[in-house]
């Protein structure tokens, strides 16, 4: 290159030289000892708010709700509270708390937490996600309504709505009416509607978690004493609460979020926030002020956010990630095979408490006044006897998933025994139908019912965000076209449209996917409640409500757990109203040389502080010590 | 001609941008309301109950879109501010409907500074390969260098960033480990989707440069030039690269503002924390601030690039009449 051109292209070469100065100063520190990628963006460290489960992962991590569930032996653990009485009814719990528990600000942790944690819960205001899981608390339903029905009452005059006094008089209405009571500074009552078997796996849920009163409202807190907790301060007025204000059309508390910050949140967990940024990586850091320091098994953690799932696996393979939660590459498949024949040791297939399926509309017509012929439980039951699962999770999605024919995945619930569902039973499916009406009456290879109306064209709707569906509904067209004789059209759409058409009811099948989330079989089966926000299939049976609310009632634990199963297999053998197809399968990459304390448990409940590394060497080396 | 024409030009042109704007907030606002679905609505999980949906949908305005677009274009202009109702940053895009832990602003503040930096690196990058490539092949057309350029100018224009990405990656970043794998923060991070980037652009560059440099190596002023007894280099380089150029220039403006704009593509596959992924999930999850914020962005940015460019023309070449003004 000669001198001219030299000339011409110093600038570019300067600025490049420049940008690559500037790229440098957005650098962030050393590498955490542990870097997890998993799962897309963090929505919310708002634990009331929160739904999904990476959320929920970082929420345990930062906070600590009253117990704590083990998932190796299913036991709870004294968290936040060290120990619990329950009265012989069960229906009044008192949980006494750590004096020594410390908000990550070094103020108390204190009963006052939890009771004011809870009201948020409990509040429409909140719109958490999770409110109505804990409607079995006493009076919590109704202090919901009120709420609501004060609003719109409010709403409805012509005078400005005051949303300060309408708050204060749900906080003392909430104190009088709901069965959450502070006995002292550390001892707490929670009274219930009935008995509820999973009490403590709902207090170990992350939305259960306590948050702390001035953080979240903004309080001033310059110069304030750390020594005593909130309850002993006055409140400070509305005016000067920075992340509070109401909302002047509805009256309505509002909260603005950004308290969760890095140097703001205060946490009572084993880490606190170190630095968050959009879309690129959290950072955790061990919490100074934990109850139980020596609990905690790595000092830094960082979650990176990278939603091009092949470059997740690259990043893995190039060592600058410990830990894929959720992989999700086109050859997932083919992973699954290099570990299934022992080839890799660090690809990990670990079955969720999730199961996906293709729900029925069940309504007596389609919207249109159109022909259902899923109104008829015969005919359900013939498209659920059709389907050949082996050859789906076999061949077709190739990852070997738990082929089920029930929604709660079969000895994910201690003591839970699930029924056996519909299996493949082509001859019976056929019968199914004919018995239903469908008959070929005139020969011409069409199903026709006794009037003569033809078997309508079924439309199976998927969504088209991954291509798993679209290959499950293939193979499921494929099944029910040469068991049946029926003629079925694949409708593929994307996320938004899809869940708009669930809820408008406009589909014949379509798929569905569910994931539990308390350790109980009602997580699931209250999904076919006639009246539940969940029910996309418009499936009411009066039979199935009752039975949910018996066994609601039933205080033995083990004829109510006879009761759920009673009730999963008239659904699952007799009325059908969808057909699960397996257990939803997650697959991880990690390398168990490394890394331990990952639990392969379907609640997924991921202990953060329980992982660590470990040298490669060390650990053969003790694995063949005598 | 006139010689206080480039000041009135810039004056007229800034005085435009704000009516611009307007006129696209207004057809763009227009078209996003009307995609279906709810922002506030999660992809997955559970249904919240029809209240809170109102509820929330009312707090965000998203049940009146003529007060949602008073409100949100007197937050945009910082009329709002500038009448004392608001405290905080004078142009304000309203909170993220997608995540509500951020807002709007925020988001663009932290990602608008990485797509700036990694636009303007790729636009850099491909300036010195196209330009090099272009020159190299006019010089001596049908030549093995000028094939290469050819070549060069095919891979780039026909293979999608993701192939190239990945390729790149996989190559230089795990086989060969010079560079972290997607990622940013650090040097290293900028180069591999820099080049991504920048290769579609630069294929232009190259062919732009080259059918340029062929005419004007014909052109009456460089037979003087060579007939003058000239370097060849001198020839090539200060005479014919110069106004060969000129088509270059204007392709540099709106090529700096895709660049910078971040692509999608590029950005998903490297990591890079910027603002490409909006333009497509945003969208997809109708984030009504987040699609009017970006789309206000580039929109300003192409206009003040576009003049940018002009004032670079009249400098290259002050015959050139700039647009926007009448004679």
């Amino acid at each position: 290159m000669d001198g001219a051109m030299l000339r011409l292209l110093l600038p570019a070469l300067l600025f490049l030289t420049t940008m690559l100065v500037v790229a440098r100063c957005d650098d962030h520190g050393d590498r955490s000892d542990l870097v997890i990628v998993g799962g897309g963006e963090v929505f919310t460290l708002d634990p009331q708010r929160m739904s999904y489960l990476r959320d929920m992962r970082m929420g345990g991590a930062l906070y600590e709700g009253l117990v704590r569930l083990d998932l190796d032996n299913g036991d709870f653990n004294p968290a936040a509270a060290w120990k619990w009485d329950v009265s012989s009814d069960e229906l009044t719990w008192v949980f006494y708390l750590r004096p020594e528990s410390r908000w990550s600000d070094g103020s108390p942790v204190t009963a006052h937490d939890f009771a004011w944690s809870w009201l948020r819960l409990l509040a429409p205001d909140t719109a958490a996600d999770y409110s109505n899981l804990f409607f079995m608390i006493k009076g919590s339903r109704d202090f919901w309504d009120w709420r609501q029905t004060q609003l719109e009452e409010a709403s409805g005059g012509n005078e400005g709505i005051d949303g300060p006094a309408l708050w204060t008089e749900a906080e003392d209405h909430f104190r009088k009416s709901v069965g959450i009571d502070v006995l002292d500074d550390y001892t707490l009552r929670l009274q219930l509607e009935h008995p509820v078997p999973w009490l403590l796996d709902l207090l170990a849920f992350a939305p259960a978690s306590p948050v702390h009163r001035p953080t979240v409202e903004g309080w001033p807190m310059e110069g304030v004493s750390t020594d005593v907790g909130w309850h002993r301060l006055d409140p400070p007025p509305w005016s000067s609460r920075r992340f509070v204000d109401f909302n002047a059309k509805t009256g309505r508390l509002q909260q603005d979020h950004r308290w969760a910050r890095p140097g703001r949140l205060v946490g009572n967990g084993p880490y606190i926030l170190d630095a968050w940024r959009y879309k690129r990586d959290m950072r955790l850091k061990r919490s100074p002020t934990w109850r139980d320091p020596d609990g905690v098994q790595n000092n830094t953690i960082t979650t990176l956010t990278i939603e091009d799932p092949n470059t997740a696996v690259l990043a893995y393979e190039s060592g600058s990630v410990d830990w894929i939660h959720g992989v999700n590459v086109d050859y997932r498949a083919d992973l699954v095979e290099l570990a299934r024949s022992g080839k890799r040791d660090d690809v990990h297939i670990i079955p969720a408490f999730a199961t996906d399926f293709f729900s029925f509309n069940c309504r007596p017509e389609l919207p249109g006044g159109d022909l259902n012929p899923f109104a008829d439980a015969l005919v359900r039951r013939a498209f659920a006897r059709s389907v050949d699962r082996s050859v789906i999770v076999d061949n077709v999605t190739r990852l070997h998933e738990p082929a089920i024919a029930t929604l709660v995945p079969p000895g994910s619930i201690p003591g839970y025994v699930s029924p056996a569902g519909l299996q493949h039973d082509p001859d019976q499916a056929r019968a199914d139908l004919s018995e239903a009406g469908w008959i070929d009456r005139d020969g011409d290879g069409m199903l026709e019912s006794l009037d003569g109306t033809p078997f309508p064209v079924i439309s199976l709707l998927y969504t088209t965000n991954t291509p798993r569906y679209k290959r499950i509904a293939l193979a499921l067209r494929e099944q029910w076209e040469r068991v049946l004789g029926v003629e079925v059209e694949l409708v593929g759409r994307d996320t938004k449209f899809y869940k708009n058409d669930l809820r408008e009811g406009d589909f014949m099948i379509a798929r569905g996917a569910w994931y539990g989330d308390f350790g109980d079989p009602t997580t699931f089966l209250e999904l076919f409640r006639s009246t539940d926000g969940n029910n996309d299939r418009g499936f009411v049976d009066e039979r199935v409500d009752r039975a949910l609310d018996a066994a609601a009632m039933e205080g033995d634990p083990r004829v109510r757990m006879s009761m759920l199963s009673e009730l999963e297999r008239y659904l699952f053998e007799e009325q059908v109203p969808m057909i699960p197809i397996c257990q939803i399968v997650d697959v991880h990459m990690y390398d168990p040389g490394s890394i331990e304390g990952i639990t392969h448990h379907p609640r997924q409940v991921q202990s953060l502080w329980n992982i660590r590394r470990t040298d490669r060497q060390e650990v053969m080396a003790r694995g063949t010590a005598p | 001609m006139k010689r206080g024409g480039l000041p009135r030009m810039i004056v007229s042109r800034l005085l435009q941008l704000p009516l611009i704007l307007l006129v696209i907030y207004t057809i763009t606002f227009m078209l996003v309301w009307i995609i279906p679905g709810n922002p506030l609505e999660k992809p997955e999980g559970r249904r919240p109950p029809a209240e809170i949906v109102d509820a929330m949908q009312a707090r965000y305005n998203l049940d009146d879109p003529v007060v949602f677009y008073g409100d949100y274009l007197s937050g945009v202009s910082g009329l709002d501010w500038v009448l004392g109702d608001r405290e905080g940053p004078v142009i304000d895009f309203g909170p993220s409907l997608r995540h509500e832990n951020w807002t709007v602003n925020e988001i663009l503040a932290a990602q608008l500074p990485v797509s700036i930096l990694l636009g303007l690196s790729a636009v850099a990058l491909a300036c010195l390969i196209g330009i090099g490539a272009g020159v190299l092949g006019a010089v001596r057309p049908g030549s093995l260098l000028d094939l290469g350029s050819l070549l060069l100018a095919l891979v780039g224009i026909s293979l999608p960033a993701f192939v190239i990405g990945t390729v790149l990656l996989v190559v230089f970043a795990v086989h060969l480990g010079w560079f972290p794998v997607g990622g940013w923060g650090e040097p290293g991070h900028v180069m591999l989707p820099a080049l991504a980037l920048s290769l579609p652009f630069a294929a232009y560059i190259a062919r732009l440069t080259r059918s340029g440099m062929l005419e004007e190596l014909q052109s009456d002023h460089v037979r003087t030039a060579r007939a003058k007894g000239m370097p060849e280099y001198t020839v090539v380089l200060k005479h014919a690269l110069k106004n060969a150029l000129l088509p270059v220039l204007s392709y540099l403006g709106p090529a700096t503002a895709a660049a910078m704009t971040g692509s999608f593509v590029v950005e998903k596959v490297f990591a890079v924390p910027g603002v490409g992924t909006h333009f497509v999930d945003a969208v997809l999850g109708k984030d009504i601030t987040m699609i009017l914020a970006v789309v206000l962005v580039y929109s300003a940015l192409l206009v003040l690039l576009n003049l940018c460019v002009d004032i670079l023309y009249r400098w290259i070449d002050p015959r050139i009449e700039p647009s926007g003004i009448s004679a």
